[in-house]
């Protein structure tokens, strides 16, 4: 027998199992064979000789023989031969269930040959652990026969797959039973190489991905997406926040009363210098030289319309005209009128432009308030 | 506000494809009486809520409990369920292509496949997740050809022949043992029970429910039977029955 046969085909899994034949590496706690004796029948022709009565007696048999000692250190080979026996099995499955390969034979005879040294239940019990692992095999092995002619080999579909994942074979081996065995070596893309070919034999739903390209994360997380855009709006706000703040906290309510009272102040000093004929309300309101001052000044001087001080109406070309109320009196009434009556106003950037073309505005009524940053509201 | 209208369907119509009509000879179900007392407004947003839920979590792979849907998404409105699933079973399949299955009836878990076939180039990016299923097709193959169960042991030593060792570091996969035993058995590819009385533990490996509606017996043969460049009819044990599971 001998473990060439058998045990290096795969030199880098199982380890070479005859180099370390017949070295007694095993510590044994050698316990007398307790195991109850079941011989195993008819497995291969060459069991046949063993038989019930060489057994029987075993459990006395340290003890019995002479030279002991000797004795104990070949049970010790025996097993140590049996565990490289099983465990080459179990590490060359596919091979010992290859249509082509007689591993599985030659396995069961080397069994057997260890079996003829075999003289106490201990070892017995390695050699029926054996034959179980044996027995499996052989029953996978007729399972794949009976599908038909051909068989799937698996060595094959996973030579065929290297081959289309891109290997490099350096070295040509010979093709004998050892060309199996782990040699040149894949380009880093081969997996991804044999997914994109899958890929077309599967239904499978497209993850989200991004067109330029996202975190090293796999997969990339949407939901992270989302929270990070909340951040950076989150941050942004924060950092527009201060200058935006300060200027209402110093301004904001005081502000629009102080500017309120401004362009009251400077209305009422056109009445009192021409109290006849009324302003037309854009000449007043309209900044030629920015739409947010003109929509400032027409919100500024609602509050003047509101509380009284002055009356908007349409003159006979239907334009609107501001005029000063008459007396206090009348300023209760108009109050209380104001309330009942609300217009809106709808003035657009186009509509600014128009009328500023139209009643040639060139400079506006209210000057901009001195403490204002004039860059920031004009628009060209 | 404009609302697309609802259309009033039995809770048994889930054939996705059905014209939206406004039958009034239908017979009056509790769903319909439930959706009365919702406004369209209401079951619409659930609707969308649970559609963008499932592709949200789809992105994973792994599939979507019931019991997720209900109390991340559907929450008060439990008593027309069956409506808004199958309402976003329909948008999934009508703006994505997607298809919502249920691969457990009695769990009731979902997963999301797609109905759109892909052809020769159209991906347009290949990472980690195209090896991977690049894998996930060499296992699903390999148990598929050895007869649709597979010892865990003979499964390694295929892998192991395609240079994965299962206790090492793969340079692309990382670590293999888990992404096979953990990722790929989260996301129902696969299925791994233990072997009863095995002494050391023994595993068999099947195809997970997943894995049969993502693909299917025929399509796996037929990807065996290119890379070994024969034709399915070769395996002919293999190819009846991938005729029958069709």
């Amino acid at each position: 027998m001998s473990g060439s046969s058998s045990g290096d085909g795969f030199a880098s899994a199982s380890g070479s199992s005859s180099s370390e034949r017949g070295r007694a590496s095993l510590p044994s706690t050698s316990r007398n064979g307790a195991v109850p004796q079941r011989r195993l029948q008819g497995r291969s022709p060459g069991s046949a000789d063993r038989d019930m009565e060489e057994t029987d007696t075993e459990g006395e048999q340290p003890q019995r023989l002479e030279g002991g000692e000797g004795d104990e250190r070949s049970r010790r080979i025996i097993r140590n031969q049996y565990r490289e026996l099983i465990y080459s099995v179990q590490q060359n499955r596919e091979d010992m269930l290859s249509s082509k390969s007689d591993r599985l034979t030659e396995a069961l005879e080397e069994a057997n040959k260890l079996f003829s040294g075999v003289s106490s239940a201990r070892e017995a019990a390695l050699d029926a652990q054996f034959l179980v692992l044996a027995s499996n095999l052989g029953k996978e092995k007729a399972n794949e026969l009976h599908s038909d002619m051909t068989t799937f080999d698996s060595l094959v579909f996973a030579e065929d797959l290297l081959t289309f994942m891109g290997i490099n074979r350096i070295e040509v081996e010979e093709n004998d039973s050892d060309s199996e065995s782990i040699s040149g070596y894949l380009p880093s893309d081969a997996w991804h190489k044999l997914g994109e070919e899958t890929e077309k034999y599967f239904r499978r739903a497209p993850s989200f991905h991004y067109m330029l390209g996202s975190f090293k994360s796999d997969p990339p997380v949407p939901r992270q997406r989302i929270e990070r855009q909340k951040k950076a709006t989150g941050t942004e706000e924060k950092r527009a926040m201060p200058a935006q703040l300060k200027k209402m906290e110093e301004s904001h309510q005081e502000a629009t009363e102080k500017e309120v009272e401004r362009i009251l102040g400077l209305l009422q000093t056109h009445f009192q210098n021409d109290p006849s004929t009324p302003i037309s309300f854009f000449d007043l309101v309209i900044d030629p030289n920015s739409f947010a001052r003109t929509v400032e000044n027409i919100f500024h001087v609602s509050f003047i319309i509101r509380d009284g001080f002055a009356r908007i109406k349409l003159d006979e070309d239907k334009l609107p005209i501001i005029e000063p109320s008459e007396d206090n009196e009348e300023r209760e009434d108009g109050r209380s009128a104001g309330a009942r009556n609300q217009v809106v106003l709808s003035l657009n950037y186009k509509d600014w432009k128009e009328i500023v073309e139209t009643y040639e505005i060139t400079e506006p009524m209210i000057s901009p308030p001195c403490h204002r940053n004039e860059d920031e509201m004009e628009i060209d | 506000v404009l609302s697309p209208h609802l259309p009033p369907l039995s809770p048994q119509a889930d054939d996705g494809d059905e014209d939206f009509s406004l039958s009034p000879t239908l017979p009056r179900s509790q769903v319909q009486r439930s959706l009365e007392r919702r406004s369209q407004d209401q079951v619409n947003q659930k609707v969308s809520e649970l559609v963008q839920f499932l592709l949200v979590k789809d992105q994973k792979k792994i599939p979507i409990k019931r019991a997720d849907i209900l109390k991340k998404v559907i929450r008060e409105y439990r008593d027309v369920y069956s409506e808004i699933v199958n309402q976003a079973g329909r948008t999934l399949q009508q703006v994505f292509g997607l298809q919502l299955v249920e691969i457990d009836t009695r769990q009731h878990i979902y997963i999301l496949t797609s109905t759109i076939p892909r052809t020769e180039g159209e991906n347009l990016r290949r990472d980690n997740q195209t090896a991977k299923l690049g894998l996930l097709m060499v296992i699903l193959s390999f148990i598929f050809m050895k007869g649709n169960s597979v010892k865990d042991g003979a499964v390694w030593e295929f892998l192991r022949r395609l240079r994965i060792q299962p206790g090492d570091r793969h340079e692309v996969f990382g670590d293999v043992k888990k992404l096979v035993t953990e990722e790929f058995v989260r996301q129902k590819y696969l299925e791994i029970t233990p072997i009863p009385l095995t002494d050391p533990p023994e595993f068999k490996y099947q195809w997970g429910p997943r894995a049969a509606k993502e693909t299917s017996k025929m399509d796996v043969l037929r990807f065996v039977a290119k890379m070994q460049g024969k034709d399915p009819m070769y395996w002919v044990s293999q190819y009846n029955e991938a005729k029958t599971t069709l």
